[in-house]
């Protein structure tokens, strides 16, 4: 998915984004306003939430996708989703952000489960030798020791590891958003903290930290 | 929780900060691509405006509760139960009969007084 109109006419594998019900913040949810703004014909809410929004959920597909070309699509695929559901938002009900990071959660989970299901010897070569910014952040990725290490969990240790202790959300939030309850949650992350701890057993010098 | 563990947690939480102060870089293009879709899928404030409406009618389920309500208020009208008043014969068929009488002004005795 690369060009807007394109991207359209396809199909969408559109999984229904049913919460799972938690009491509704009542903190005024700033990015429901401005999506209602968009969807009254306001064009500078698109740009607001966008610069927003985008940056995040890139960081966290790239972080549970390891690659920055696939973490593009789900961006760019997600926020479409956010713009066709606009008019028919029922505010209160979830926050924007969280909606958002559902949908990737999905896109993430359902890429990771087709990459499993694709033999190695299938996978197309890199048509362009030439690194490009996707490539780049890639390959920093890829030396990135933390990086590795959450590449080695089960995807949901890893996307609850990622949204809990680097994008920094809450435990009910990560609830909703990987549709578990919150004991789930606690135990994911647990796990997968003790997953890394494993994985990076030995790199402690290298990393450059002390015991 | 031993001291293994509480240092593997302190060596976690430096690499979590780490990555959390260095955030993977959105390409620009990215941004370009989510807001042309964006463009390419913002309502027009007519049509906003009319959403509005739909949805303060409830969308298609309140527009049948309207049209059934209208249709059983039209047909009570033209054909009402037994048991029911005929309004409409009531209004427009009954005659109206006014009665005016005109003020006894030679009650005041004003003329007789004078002779």
């Amino acid at each position: 998915m690369r060009s807007g109109p394109a991207c359209l006419a396809g199909p969408v594998a559109l999984r229904p984004e049913p919460m799972r019900h938690f009491p509704p913040d009542p903190a005024p949810d700033a990015e429901a306003l401005l999506l209602a703004r968009y969807a009254g014909g306001d064009a500078a809410a698109a740009r607001l939430l966008a610069a927003q929004l985008a940056p995040r959920l890139f960081a966290h597909a790239v972080r549970v996708l390891g690659d920055g070309h696939e973490a593009e699509d789900v961006t760019q695929e997600a926020l479409l989703r956010l713009w066709r559901i606009a008019p028919d938002w029922r505010a209160g009900e979830a926050k924007v952000s969280t909606w958002c990071y559902r949908v990737v959660a999905n896109l993430c989970t359902d890429r990771l489960r087709k990459r499993r299901s694709v033999p190695l010897e299938d996978v197309a070569e890199p048509e362009d030798p030439r690194p490009d910014a996707a490539q780049q952040l890639q390959q920093r990725a890829r030396v990135d020791a933390l990086q590795a290490a959450l590449q080695s969990l089960p995807d949901r240790q890893r996307q609850a590891v990622v949204l809990r202790h680097i994008e920094g959300l809450a435990n009910p939030e990560i609830a909703q958003i990987l549709d578990i309850g919150v004991e789930a949650v606690e135990s994911l992350t647990a796990r997968g903290k003790r997953g890394l701890a494993a994985a990076l057993a030995g790199q402690k010098e290298a990393l450059g930290y002390e015991t | 929780m031993t001291k293994a563990e509480h240092d593997d947690d302190r060596a976690l939480e430096a690499l979590f900060a780490r990555a959390r102060s260095h955030p993977p870089e959105m390409p620009e293009q990215l941004l370009a691509r989510v807001l042309d879709d964006a463009r390419h899928l913002q309502p027009t404030r007519a049509g906003s405006l009319l959403g509005g409406w739909w949805r303060m009618l409830g969308g298609l389920p309140g527009l049948g509760g309207l049209v059934t309500a209208t249709c059983v208020g039209f047909w009570l009208g033209v054909a009402p139960p037994d048991g029911m008043p005929d309004l409409a014969d009531q209004i427009l068929g009954q005659q109206v009969v006014m009665d005016e009488t005109a003020p006894d002004l030679s009650g005041f005795g004003w003329d007789s007084e004078e002779g």
